[in-house]
């Protein structure tokens, strides 16, 4: 390899008086006003409470919700605290009680998260070997009245739909 | 009549310097907006009414006017600090007034000038007026007993002195040119022709014009040149312990001070008032043919304003219907200026004259809107100078190049001459 010879710019006369750029400058300047003025219609702007953010995926990481088991469409949830463990915002407050019905051994009683501490960093997702909670829900904007409405229980979290293609947990 | 020809050029020069500012705040954001690929402000109504964006900046001034006026406890000039926004404010807004916006009138044996303050000596009185601008400035930096504000305040001084000579010198050169100092003898000069251009400042002198445009920017600190309030590095430079309507003083005095400028170059460098080719002359003695291309502009103008409108006024805001509402007043308005100019083309007795001072000032206003135009496309097209170019640009090269232009001046106009 041999060494390369960066062109330096600036030392003619035409880059020194600055008009020629200048010029150049305000032409492109120019071309955007003109191209927007006689056409809004390209301009990305999302208006928003009339139009929604087109760029919501099913990865997007919205607000949390947990999955049904397709077998019997009941909590996928065993209560085995790996999300509270892995949470860093500690937002996750979980009551195991012992499932009676013989799908499985344990099922959460209380559920919470509480969204206003959550800073949906997707961990608890990760460190969930049910893919009992997600946060494809596709929901950016929370809204609530009081702090309370912000604790989102198990029956709130359950009844949230999902906007990717498995509606259920892919756990076996 | 001749009470309301005296008047006119005052409220002009208030209709031009204060009523012009939020139009030109609004002018700001769109464009602002448009050039970086964004909407800009399309939300503030009245009732369904946004005049496109318009009531926004009309709020943004109520929020400033409503706002508490406070004194910071650690400011000991406080009669200073409270001075300073109206010096600002007060110089920026008296440079309007040696502005003509049209040819002097003669109706009957009287003649009115259509300048604020009839004088000969407009160019003196506009340098005197613009320099002063900046003593607000310090004065405000100073008294705000704050480092932030006080280098501001600085930067905007060294920044003036060293360009209101290049400004100065530059202006020496057009006064060469046209053998006047009176502004009004100036813009009737323009209206001859040279060669098969028209005799407008910025063709008889080009470096000149540009030497003076780049200093106006630097006179009324606007970008690239706004070093005095360079966000970046001093927090707002001079205003930093300026809130409310002391604040909003400074804020609308940049902009007066703009449109100020704009009106001085519009009336040095291209042709004030005047339309190319044509004197006030030509226009009176033909002015029904004058009256007929009006008329068919402005039906042209708003069939395709409305055309534009009805693309892109798709957001409609509750209240009224906004776009029925711009349509009828557009085409009533359109009809009601068409039936009036008739009227008085038919049966008035100084029609001709009247008809073509007002569509002188029309004249003058688009071009002073280009201008502005131009002021607004520069800010959001450079970035701001460092401050050792700044002074590097005026002292080196713009102070030697419009000393050499005088030269170069004085010699063609001698030699043409004798």
């Amino acid at each position: 390899m041999g060494i390369k010879v960066v062109q330096r710019h600036g030392g003619t006369f035409i880059e020194k008086i600055y008009l020629h750029a200048i010029f150049g400058g305000m032409k492109t300047t120019l071309k955007h006003f003109t191209a927007n003025l006689s056409d809004a219609s390209n301009i990305p702007t999302i208006c928003y409470p009339e139009q929604l953010p087109r760029d919501i995926t099913s990865r997007y990481r919205g607000v949390h919700r947990l999955t049904h088991r397709k077998s019997d469409n009941t909590i996928a949830c065993v209560a085995c605290f790996m999300c509270a463990t892995a949470c860093p915002a500690k937002c996750i407050n979980i009551v195991a009680i012992a499932r009676e019905d013989g799908v499985d051994e344990k099922m959460p009683e209380i559920f919470n998260i509480d969204l206003l501490e959550c800073v949906f960093c997707g961990y608890c997702v990760e460190a969930c070997p049910c893919d009992a909670i997600r946060m494809d829900s596709g929901l950016y904007s929370v809204v609530g009245d009081n702090r309370e409405s912000f604790i989102y229980d198990k029956a709130k979290l359950l009844s949230i739909k999902g906007i990717s293609k498995e509606e259920f947990s892919l756990a076996k | 009549m001749s009470t309301i020809l005296i008047l006119l050029p005052l409220v002009l020069t208030i209709l031009y310097s204060l009523v012009t500012v939020p139009i030109l705040v609004w002018m700001e954001r769109r464009i602002a907006a448009l050039i970086q690929d964004r909407l800009g402000p399309n939300r503030c109504h009245i009732n369904g009414i946004r005049l496109g964006g318009i009531i926004q900046s009309v709020a943004d001034m109520m929020k400033l006017v409503f706002k508490e006026e406070f004194l910071p406890s650690h400011i000991k000039n406080k009669f200073y600090y409270m001075v300073a926004p109206s010096i600002a404010f007060m110089s920026a807004f008296l440079t309007f007034m040696v502005i003509p916006y049209a040819d002097n009138i003669t109706i009957g044996e009287e003649t009115f000038h259509m300048q604020a303050l009839p004088t000969d000596l407009g160019v003196l009185w506009f340098l005197a007026f613009a320099g002063l601008g900046v003593y607000g400035i310090i004065l405000g930096g100073w008294a705000s007993h704050n480092k932030y504000a006080i280098l501001g305040s600085m930067r905007a001084t060294a920044q003036v002195i060293g360009y209101e000579v290049a400004m100065g010198l530059s202006l020496v050169s057009m006064l060469i040119t046209y053998g006047t100092i009176s502004l009004n003898e100036m813009v009737a000069y323009q209206s001859q022709t040279f060669f098969i251009l028209p005799a407008w400042g910025i063709v008889l002198q080009p470096l000149a014009a540009i030497i003076f445009v780049v200093t106006a920017f630097a006179e009324t600190n606007r970008a690239p040149f706004d070093a005095a309030e360079g966000e970046s590095e001093i927090v707002a430079g001079y205003h930093t312990e300026y809130g409310a309507m002391k604040f909003g003083l400074f804020f609308v005095a940049e902009y007066i001070a703009m449109a100020a400028s704009g009106a001085l170059i519009v009336t040095l460098f291209l042709g004030g008032y005047q339309l190319p080719y044509l004197t006030t002359n030509d226009l009176i003695n033909n002015f029904e043919l004058v009256l007929w291309l009006i008329i068919a502009f402005a039906v042209v103008t708003s069939l395709l304003f409305l055309r534009w409108m009805k693309k892109h006024n798709i957001f409609a805001m509750s209240g009224l219907n906004e776009t029925k509402v711009y349509t009828t007043v557009i085409i009533a308005f359109t009809i009601f200026a068409i039936i009036v100019m008739s009227y008085y083309a038919l049966g008035f007795a100084h029609a001709s004259e009247v008809g073509v001072m007002l569509l002188q000032f029309a004249i003058f206003t688009v071009k002073l809107f280009f201008l502005h135009f131009v002021f607004i496309w520069v800010r959001w097209t450079l970035p701001r100078f460092r401050y050792d170019q700044t002074q590097k640009l005026g002292w080196n090269i713009l102070l030697p190049l419009s000393l050499a232009n005088i030269f170069i001046t004085a010699i063609v106009v001698v030699w043409v001459n004798y």
